[in-house]
């Protein structure tokens, strides 16, 4: 008779400890942190990074972008049109920054095809994805969308 | 029949031994866990703390570039605000006011492109702690405005702060 109330007892003790490990071991931690500096970090690159006045005739990334995506006629002093020398301005800047910093990107800037960037960095995210989206319209012709997906 | 009512209280004696020890064990399991819980809230708890403190540093009106004074824009650090504001927040007569909206922390904004000979690299905020138990840095891009020339630098601002 003892040796069934045992028993009971100890089915019981399996029972609580199935619904510990599942509610409060297993309990995934909430990484609050991550997730603000992910956000922050694409929104805040792209939004800063647009805004950047670049060496090529002091004009900003947004216009070099503008005219990449339209006629291409501005020529840097270093020789490079609109496009080489944005790609350039973004390259080095993601080097010092997201690279630095070991994180994982994918920079588009494109019209209406995504397939069909203008300006392309980094490499696709294989798991989840940060991303941020940008619209710099053009006169007449739509929009340009800049996108920055930074991998988790 | 005396023999079987002793082995009888020897069984019972028995199984209350074994059931008390499983209950031990048990209390210990919880208790355990619920020490695991109480370490990974305070690790929430710090790291909430965290993001709370770079919101602040990134609000700052001491930092931010403004149009005409009233309009304030986000993500913006203005230069010349910026090189006041190292004066201003690393004086004593500041230190208190300060220590209660950054705590124990260190605020850095630095340039990165254009490059330049000497880019700007300025520490306004300074308030490390021997007695800490976790670091946190928190990198966040901004751009950096100067009114004189009225260009924009990408910059970052990096918040570390200490938690206890």
């Amino acid at each position: 008779m003892e040796i069934l109330g045992l028993a009971i007892v100890v089915v019981l003790i399996l029972v609580a400890a199935t619904f510990v490990v599942r509610f409060l071991l297993l309990k995934q931690p909430a990484d609050y942190r991550k997730g603000f500096v992910s956000k922050q970090l694409s929104s805040n690159t792209i939004s800063a990074l647009l805004k950047t006045t670049t060496e090529c005739s002091n004009l900003d990334m947004t216009e070099l972008l503008r005219d990449c995506a339209q006629s291409r006629s501005i020529t840097c002093d270093n020789g490079k049109d609109s496009c080489g020398f944005a790609e350039g301005t973004a390259k080095y800047i993601f080097s010092k920054t997201l690279d630095t910093w070991g994180r994982s990107y994918e920079f588009k800037a494109y019209t209406n095809d995504p397939t069909q960037p203008i300006l392309k960095l980094g490499n696709p995210c294989k798991g989840d994805i940060e991303p941020s989206l940008f619209l710099v319209p053009i006169l007449n012709s739509g929009n340009i969308y800049v996108k920055l997906d930074i991998c988790n | 029949m005396k023999k079987k009512s002793q082995i009888q209280i020897g069984e019972t004696i028995a199984v209350l031994f074994v059931f008390f020890i499983l209950i031990v064990i048990g209390f210990v399991f919880y208790l355990n866990v619920v020490k695991g819980n109480l370490e990974s809230e305070k690790e929430d708890s710090s790291e909430m703390h965290s993001i709370e403190l770079a919101q602040r540093v990134m609000f700052l009106p001491e930092l931010q570039c403004s149009d005409d004074i009233v309009k304030e824009k986000t993500n913006c650090i203005d230069i010349l605000k910026l090189k006041s504001a190292e004066v201003v927040m690393k004086s004593s007569e500041n230190e208190i006011y300060y220590y209660d909206l950054l705590e124990f922390s260190e605020v850095s904004v630095s340039q990165i492109y254009p490059v330049e000979p000497n880019p700007l690299n300025l520490n306004i905020y300074s308030r490390p702690t021997k007695d800490y138990k976790k670091i946190l840095s928190t990198n966040i891009p901004v751009s950096l405005y100067n009114p004189a020339d009225k260009k924009y630098s990408f910059g970052v601002l990096n918040i570390t702060t200490y938690s206890k």
